[in-house]
């Protein structure tokens, strides 16, 4: 990708979503209207300042106080631009915010950790963690829930950002127009590790998104051969318990569902692609890596953290 | 001009000018206080700039080390709270204190002592937020200090308690130094100077000063509530007690956006002062210039909520400010226009002044117009909290705050030093700092396109933003260079520079009437002030050249009367730092703090009580100085209690556990207190009527029942509180308790503090020292005590009333 470009995995000019679409074309409205007063706005400054700079010899200007025809002009001008904003933005704000949710809608519940996100899918059973799975053409509304601090859930292709609030229950409800994968990152200061708070985001055609669902609905993968058995062995019998799930092995709640870690691209919410040697950096010393990270390190030896990593990425 | 200075000049008018350490740290001449103010300001607008410098390095490539994310985390918390706190207010205030005395014809401000007490109080504050990086704990939670992110379960070490501390410290200073310019642009104009011949820089400064007044009182309670949180284990922002955290997001923008304008009005003052006199005209439509600046400050406190569209506040709160917010682009628009036409059809004379406050108008514009986009909610979703919000709000208050502020002290340092700083160095000055600017931030709109979160201390490689982050860092270094060379520029001209007279630019207000530096007294003699754009007006006549026809000196029968040094605003000063300080060690130091602090408040206090030079303060309105600043400092407390009593409202019903209001309630005890408090009012009444006829048996007699009845009601509550804790109702027992006592509290201290003026005024008159000439005194201290009642009336219909 080019320096000048305005995609990216991150980008909020390029839409993803019903609500992007809408979104973009006001942002698009606004920022050429903007555009176009700045210009006028320094065409004329650009004109003064050349035209009436002072010459040698020039008498004193008129001194005149103003003329209040033109200060009428230039009140009423402005608030007829604004109309031409306000009316499209309001009715953004209400076609984006009062969405009736249609049967078939699809809830995830969104829960913002410091510093990682958790996805859980209700009426799936699937609960998964920093990578956001989502079909196409099918209306998702996110249930947002916060159980620490405030964090923001932005994923700028889908259209914008909402609040994490604890105590309070935010939704955001739209769309996803096509197959894709993209990013999505904590928008609200959390704390240490704010910066380290993305996630992943993949859009799957339908067929694809219910294949996806079946295999997070099965049981953990049971490892087969060395060092994915010793690793087993060694979580089921470690603090790794306290805090993570994997199904039919621990049921932790502290920390991310490990269920089908292997599955996930990245590591440590978006940080780190999601191989063997970072996984074995990680469990051996979370926060040398992700500061502020609440899993503790851990005293493990080169074998003991390669089998761990091994089990975890056999976790498909 | 004639220089003749009143031939019996009050004796304490040999004191102001003698020079020295002690001179300085007893001073109150306002021209020596806005140099300490300006000078403090730009110590901390280099650190605040060393900050910035860090998070730029820091950003400059992706995964980079330079710090780490917890002191990236200070970093820009400290960057942010210097810079508004610490630096741009103060460097505002430098302008205040020197400028308008000289610009509205006045010797000083309405209360010397109270201005450098404001000042010691503000470097006090500065030194405190600052003495953290020292032990290692600077504040984190970013300059807007988002509950409950920083409350103690998520922020247990003592970062926070730096900042909640240092901020209300610095809230102190602000509003105190606000009471007084609010008071000295009002009451202490020259004759003639009426409202609509203020200057536009004197008018711009009057409705900061009624911002700070009104806004500071609300993020007061909110900081209250956050130390009481985070000190007393009350729940304000405890969700699993049922708390709410959108209040501290609307307590603190409530304050926030006026902090904005608190921010930038001055700058558009500077701008029209410094355009009029470069293009050799006069301000274009000044009228509506005024007005203007009046509306965008009421408009500002409707709009805050314009900070949360992503917090879910509901479709009809997002579009309701939505539709505030871009109304305030109305008269911001007629700003800028009124500025170009002023331009249009002048003879510009171009100078370093001028060049900044020209490139305000281009930069400022792009800030202004970023801000419509995003008071578009649906936009706002994807600008805010990326870097496109940050450029926004750096094209605002570094092209329209810090612009303003260069352009201000390049037209007023000559007056303010004497000396002239050098044009050509200030054109690089300008340009640099111009330059850097723009590639700095400009490319941040693009990051913020990219989706660029704000805050984080580190991005990926593969994010797209890699090339916008390099050139945004290297458009900060030569932003800093170009600062650096204003202090060079200073440096080199301090010594050297050419001479500047009184009048260097042709200028057309006041303090360009005065050599410079002026005076002590400023004015040999009070101005006379024959239009807007008097000093204009007397040189060049009116638009057909009639010139004015010259007033006769004002009568000075009572000489030039300059207020004496004082030790005790630094005193009372010192005693808050120490109690601050007291609040992270030890309380045995907070007592004494306070200790040093209450008795350098009866020292100042009591100072010149029985000096006849301070008995007469009647000015420009009719109204004695210390009564105007009573009514101004209420305002203040209206917000104040105001906020204490919508937050119990807020909260009401809200209780996870027992025990509820209507279990614990004691109405027919609270209707005899507050009928008591009642009968306290009409006692006061009394006690100034007898005040005023000079009836001194009275006058002891009612005071004394006023006290008495003050004290019943603390009696009363006393009570009532060891009833409620007898009964398990503390501050830590729920929201209940905790808005309850809050609120009560906070007025039963009131209360004991109007006790104990009025028993001052009674120990000064049994001790015959309360003449008829103190009668104001009483009905200052009956004001407030008057204001109190009137609260409880709120508290008790509120609370105790409605169920």
């Amino acid at each position: 990708m080019g320096p000048f470009a305005w995609d990216g995995p991150m980008s909020t000019v390029v839409a993803a979503s019903d609500m992007a679409r809408d979104v973009l074309a006001l942002y698009g409205l606004i920022t050429w209207i903007c555009v176009a007063i700045g210009t006028l706005v320094f065409a004329v400054l650009g004109y003064v300042l050349v035209r009436f700079r002072e010459r040698p010899g020039a008498p004193l200007p008129a001194q005149s106080h103003g003329r209040p025809w033109l200060e009428i002009a230039w009140t009423l001008g402005p608030a007829i631009v604004l109309l031409v904003i306000a009316v499209p933005t309001i009715q953004v704000i209400f076609r984006t915010q009062t969405l009736a949710t249609p049967r078939d809608a699809l809830e995830v519940v969104v829960r913002g950790y410091q510093w990682w996100w958790e996805f859980s899918y209700p009426s799936l059973g699937v609960v998964t963690a920093n990578e956001l799975v989502v079909p196409a053409g099918r209306r998702v509304v996110f249930r947002l829930e916060g159980p620490d601090v405030i964090h923001s859930f932005w994923v700028p292709k889908f259209g914008g950002k909402r609040d994490v609030v604890p105590g309070r229950a935010n939704t955001m409800t739209l769309m996803p127009s096509s197959a894709g994968d993209f990013w999505g990152q904590c928008a609200e200061f959390c704390g240490a590790s704010h910066a380290n708070m993305g996630m992943r985001v993949v859009v799957h055609a339908p067929e694809r998104f219910d294949a996806w669902v079946r295999a997070q609905r099965a049981p953990a993968v049971e490892p087969a051969g060395e060092p994915a058995t010793t690793g087993k062995a060694l979580f089921a019998a470690s603090a790794c318990v306290g805090c993570h799930t994997v199904r039919g092995v621990s049921a932790g709640t502290l920390g991310p569902d490990l269920t089908h870690f292997g599955s996930r691209t990245t590591l440590g919410a978006g940080m780190l692609p999601n191989t063997p040697q970072n996984l074995v950096a990680w469990v051996r010393d979370a926060p040398a890596l992700k500061p502020g990270a609440k899993m503790p390190p851990f005293r493990l030896t080169d074998e003991q953290a390669r089998a761990l990593a091994a089990y975890l990425l056999a976790l498909q | 001009m004639a220089t003749r200075i009143d031939t019996h000049p009050h004796p304490v008018a040999a004191h102001a000018e003698a020079t020295g350490l002690v001179a300085w740290l007893t001073t109150v001449d306002h021209k020596r206080i806005g140099i300490l103010y300006g000078v403090t300001a730009f110590v901390f607008l280099l650190v605040g700039g060393l900050e910035a410098l860090l998070i730029r390095l820091q950003l400059a490539l992706p995964h980079q080390r330079i710090v780490g994310a917890e002191f990236y985390n200070a970093l820009f918390t400290m960057h942010g709270t210097t810079m508004i706190f610490l630096a741009v207010m103060p460097l505002n205030a430098m302008f205040f204190n020197y400028m308008i005395p000289l610009m509205i014809g006045a010797r000083d401000v309405a209360f010397p002592r109270l201005n450098a007490f404001s000042y010691w109080v503000y470097l006090s504050g500065g030194i405190f937020i600052n003495l953290s990086f020292l032990v290692g704990t600077p504040p984190d939670g970013g300059w807007f200090g988002y509950a409950n992110l920083t409350t103690r379960p998520f922020s247990p070490g003592p970062s926070i308690d730096f900042w909640v501390i240092g901020l209300q410290v610095l809230g102190v200073s602000s509003v105190v130094a606000s009471v007084n310019f609010a008071v000295t642009i009002m009451n202490m104009r020259a004759p003639g100077m009426t409202l609509m011949r203020m200057p536009l820089f004197v008018w711009m400064s009057l409705i900061v000063q009624f911002l700070v007044v009104l806004a500071f009182p609300i993020i007061t309670v909110g900081l209250i509530f956050l130390m009481m949180d985070r000190f007393f284990g009350t729940h304000f922002f405890d969700v699993a007690a049922g708390a709410d955290l959108h209040l501290w997001q609307h307590v603190f923008w409530a304050f926030g956006h006026p902090e904005v304008y608190i921010l930038i009005l001055p700058a558009f003052g500077i701008v029209s002062e410094v355009i009029p006199t470069f293009a050799r005209k006069p301000l274009f439509g000044a009228p509506v210039m005024i007005y203007s600046g009046i509306l965008i400050a009421f408009l500002g406190f409707g709009v805050w909520s314009h900070h949360m569209f992503a917090s879910g506040m509901g479709p009809v709160a997002d579009a309701a400010f939505s539709i505030a917010t871009m109304l305030i682009a109305i008269p911001t628009g007629i700003k800028i226009f009124n500025w170009l036409a002023t331009l249009w059809g002048g003879r510009i004379h171009v100078t370093t002044a001028f060049r900044f406050a020209a490139g305000i108008l281009g930069v400022f514009t792009i800030g202004g117009l970023s801000g419509v986009m995003h008071a578009s909610p649906p936009v706002d979703l994807q600008q805010t909290d990326s870097y496109f919000v940050v450029a926004h709000m750096h094209y605002v208050l570094i092209g329209g705050t810090l612009f303003g502020i260069f352009a201000g002290l390049y037209y007023w340092w000559p007056k303010m030093t004497g000396r002239l700083l050098d044009e050509r160095l200030g054109r690089i000055n300008f340009w640099t700092m111009f330059l850097g600017f723009n590639v700095a931030f400009f490319p941040q709109h693009f990051l913020g396109a990219l989706g660029m979160p704000r805050r984080i201390y580190t991005y990926p490689a593969d994010a797209g933003w890699t090339l916008w982050n390099f050139v945004s860092t290297a458009g900060a270094f030569v932003l800093g260079l170009g600062v650096a060379l204003f202090l060079v520029n200073a440096a080199l001209t301090m010594r050297r520079g050419a001479r500047a007279a009184g009048d260097p630019w042709d200028g057309r207000t006041l303090e360009w009437r005065t050599s410079s530096p002026p005076p002590v007294h400023d004015f040999d003699q009070i101005p006379p002030v024959y239009s807007r754009d008097t000093f204009w007006r007397e040189k060049y006549g009116d638009r057909h050249g009639r010139k004015p026809v010259p007033r006769p000196p004002m009568p000075e029968p009572h000489g030039i009367h300059l207020p004496a040094p004082s030790f005790w605003p630094i005193v009372a000063a010192v005693g808050i730092l120490a109690a601050a300080v007291g609040a992270l060690t030890h309380l045995a130091l907070v007592v004494a703090g306070a200790a040093v602090t209450v008795v350098a408040i009866f020292a100042f206090a009591l100072e010149h009580h029985g000096n006849p030079a301070h008995a007469h303060q009647v000015g420009e309105l009719a109204v004695d100085h210390r009564k105007l600043a009573m009514w101004t400092f209420l305002g203040s407390e209206c917000f104040f209690f105001g906020t204490l009593i919508a937050t119990y409202l807020a909260y009401k019903g809200r209780n996870v556990v027992g025990p509820h209001p209507h279990e614990i309630l004691n109405l027919p005890l609270t209707t005899l207190s507050t009928f008591d408090l009642l009968m306290s009012s009409l006692l006061m009444v009394l006690a100034l009527a007898a005040a005023q006829r000079g009836d001194r048996t009275q006058t002891r007699l009612w005071l004394a029942g006023t006290v008495l009845f003050g004290v019943i009601f603390l009696g009363f509550q006393a009570w009532e509180f060891t009833e409620f804790v007898h009964e398990g109702l503390t501050l830590r027992t729920n929201l209940f308790g905790s808005t309850f006592f809050t609120l009560t509290g906070f007025h039963g201290g009131h209360v004991a503090i109007g006790v104990t003026w009025l028993t001052t005024l009674l120990i000064l008159d049994l001790r015959g020292r309360l003449t008829v000439a103190d009668a104001l005194k009483v009905e200052v201290a009956g004001l407030y005590w008057h204001f109190v009642d009137i609260v409880w009336i709120a508290i008790f219909t509120l609370v105790y009333l409605i169920p």
